[in-house]
């Protein structure tokens, strides 16, 4: 069988998986579409009660509204995702499925570009559902432009992350005995360190070189510049060349992680029961 | 000439566990869970793996399916090393380990053989056309389940899926791990069939684990008793019984005088039970040949007076068997 074909099969079984669930449990898609707005009126009731809305225009250029709504969805698909990964083998085992994807013919690699990928479907229907309609209203054909061109950027944040993830998957279920505790820590760190709420450039140095390294940081960077109006070509182009560069590194790195996990895994029994 | 399909040599593998001694200290505790299992395995053969709860069974499944890296030793499945060739060996087997986990809750039967077809390589028709037919082999169409939540089926229903699952890349070897455990009679009884039909008609090699005595007496060609990590004897469910000295119980109900003693004593017996029964008395002896006692038994009650009310001859169990070579490996 074929690389390609096998990736094809996983990448349907994922898909299958995953619609088959969210059209027969239909208040998640609900859920979904709601959630960038729910975080929009959160934060914009936090920020109301310190500044104005004329400030945030003034400093940023910008409708807080449009910014937090853009940022609420770029969160939720791009840590939504991130978190699906990091979470998937503690659920494959709690499910007890570990040993019959083990046994499969499927590369680890394969399965977990699989995962986040149908997920990109749920996340451009949430995105035109929420951000489109309201960048429309706000700025017009401009807004319908910059509101696609932040959806797509945010599916691509989601998919350079995967091996970052992967990376960071074998590293803590080797060494962190699969202890779901350790999760709970390193996703507000994955929070801060994307900048999707503390925007990269106003990080101290030490704190912007640690998110530099996380490939959907760029990204992000790239869709704030964007709603700012102080993006240009050439610094798009190396924020993008730095996110690709960054996902092709670190691509041997998370298969490498991921097979010393497993390695482990099987030197101490995979888990059937 | 036999073909050999599994080949373990000598697997072993310990456990590290640590005992927890208040709130910071704990102890590391090595547990043996295998100490030098070797056993052959045919084609076409279905081979028990008999054994009490933590005798090794699931580690030696587990070793076999490439889902563990033994200590030492070496295993083989139809000549590749589990752990040299582990992708090549996951190409010949099918699994079921566990009953009730290893699916999807919110997806239906089919729905979740459907997602395993497409990981293990089955696509477009061939994967609905197997699906569909696998469903029908282990009766989950014919209970009108297939269509129904994982979530929603019963242990019988569970354990049907996870059987089809093993099935779905139609494996040349079926491993096992106590696949009945805690089901209907009806389930197991088709479980029992189907894995049978399989060894039998298509020539599937089959490990079975199993602690339940009268199932591996049913469905195994061959028995391994494992106990305490070691395979403690091995051969037919027949070979085996004849392998232990008490074979034979003869089990006589008489009417009559309740001293006995003599009388049995008499024919050169000297170890007896005998317990009285609302009137009568129930007499069982121990005896490796009871053929060639049993016509002078007869003629010696009823030349006394006794009437024999029944007279029984029991054979030994599985049972008996394994609680003999237990007792010896723990000596």
């Amino acid at each position: 069988m074929s690389r390609l074909s096998l990736f094809l099969n996983v990448l349907w079984a994922e898909s299958y998986a995953l619609f088959t669930e969210i059209f027969r449990r239909k208040h998640i898609l609900i859920m979904m579409s709601l959630y960038p707005y729910m975080l929009l009126v959160f934060i914009l009731i936090i920020g109301y009660s310190v500044g104005s809305r004329q400030v945030f225009i003034q400093r940023l250029g910008v409708a807080p509204e449009i910014f937090f709504l853009a940022s609420g969805y770029l969160l939720m698909v791009v840590l939504g995702s991130s978190d699906d990964l990091l979470w998937r083998p503690l659920y494959d085992d709690w499910l007890g499925i570990t040993p019959y994807l083990i046994i499969s013919p499927v590369p680890r690699l394969y399965r977990f570009l699989a995962v986040p990928l149908p997920r990109l479907v749920i996340a451009l229907i949430t995105g035109l559902t929420s951000l489109l309609p309201l960048m429309i209203w706000y700025y017009g054909f401009y807004g319908l432009i910059e509101s696609l061109a932040v959806i797509v950027m945010t599916l691509v944040a989601t998919i350079v992350f995967v091996p970052f993830i992967m990376a960071v998957i074998g590293v803590i279920y080797t060494y962190g005995k699969e202890q779901w505790r350790v999760l709970n820590i390193l996703r507000p760190l994955l929070l801060i360190l994307l900048g999707v709420y503390y925007p990269r450039f106003l990080m101290p140095l030490g704190a912007y070189i640690a998110s530099a390294l996380v490939p959907p940081s760029h990204v992000v960077e790239a869709v704030q510049r964007l709603l700012i109006g102080r993006l240009d070509l050439t610094y798009s182009l190396m924020l993008f060349g730095a996110a690709i560069g960054l996902f092709i590194a670190y691509i041997p790195a998370g298969v490498y992680s991921i097979s010393l996990w497993e390695r482990n895994k099987l030197k101490h029994g995979v888990k059937t029961e | 000439m036999k073909q050999e399909v599994i080949v373990a040599e000598n697997l072993v593998k310990k456990y590290v566990t640590k005992k927890r001694k208040g709130l910071l200290r704990g102890e590391k505790q090595v547990v043996e869970a295998l100490r030098g299992v070797s056993f052959k395995i045919y084609r076409g053969e279905i081979v028990g793996l008999l054994g009490p709860n933590g005798a090794g069974k699931t580690t030696t499944v587990k070793i076999i399916s490439t889902l563990l890296i033994p200590d030492s030793g070496d295993a083989w499945v139809m000549g590749h090393h589990v752990v040299r060739e582990a992708k090549r060996v996951r190409e010949k087997i099918g699994i079921m380990l566990t009953v009730e986990k290893g699916f999807y809750n919110k997806l239906t039967g089919r729905e979740n053989l459907e997602y395993f077809a497409a990981l293990y390589g089955l696509s477009g028709e061939e994967r609905r056309r197997r699906v569909e037919y696998l469903l029908k082999l282990v009766g989950l169409e014919e209970l009108g389940s297939s269509d129904r939540l994982f979530e929603e089926y019963s242990l019988g229903m569970k354990a049907r899926l996870g059987f089809a699952r093993a099935l779905l890349r139609d494996p040349p070897v079926l491993l096992l791990d106590e696949p009945t455990l805690g089901l209907d009679p009806p389930s197991s009884r088709r479980i029992r069939e189907l894995v049978k039909k399989l060894a039998h008609e298509e020539g599937k090699t089959i490990l079975y684990t199993t602690h339940n005595m009268f199932e591996a007496e049913i469905v195994c060609d061959r028995i391994l008793l494992i106990n305490k990590g070691r395979i403690v004897a091995e051969g037919t469910p027949d070979e085996l019984k004849n392998m232990i000295p008490r074979l034979k119980t003869i089990n006589i109900v008489v009417k009559g005088d309740q001293r006995v003693g003599e009388l049995i004593k008499s024919l050169g017996i000297e170890k007896y039970e005998a317990k009285p029964i609302d009137g009568l008395l129930s007499i069982r002896i121990n005896i490796q040949k009871p053929e060639e006692i049993l016509d002078p038994l007869i003629k010696n009650f009823v030349g006394n007076g006794y009437e024999i009310v029944s007279l029984k001859i029991e054979e030994p169990t599985l049972e008996d068997v394994f609680i003999y070579f237990a007792g010896k490996t723990s000596r």
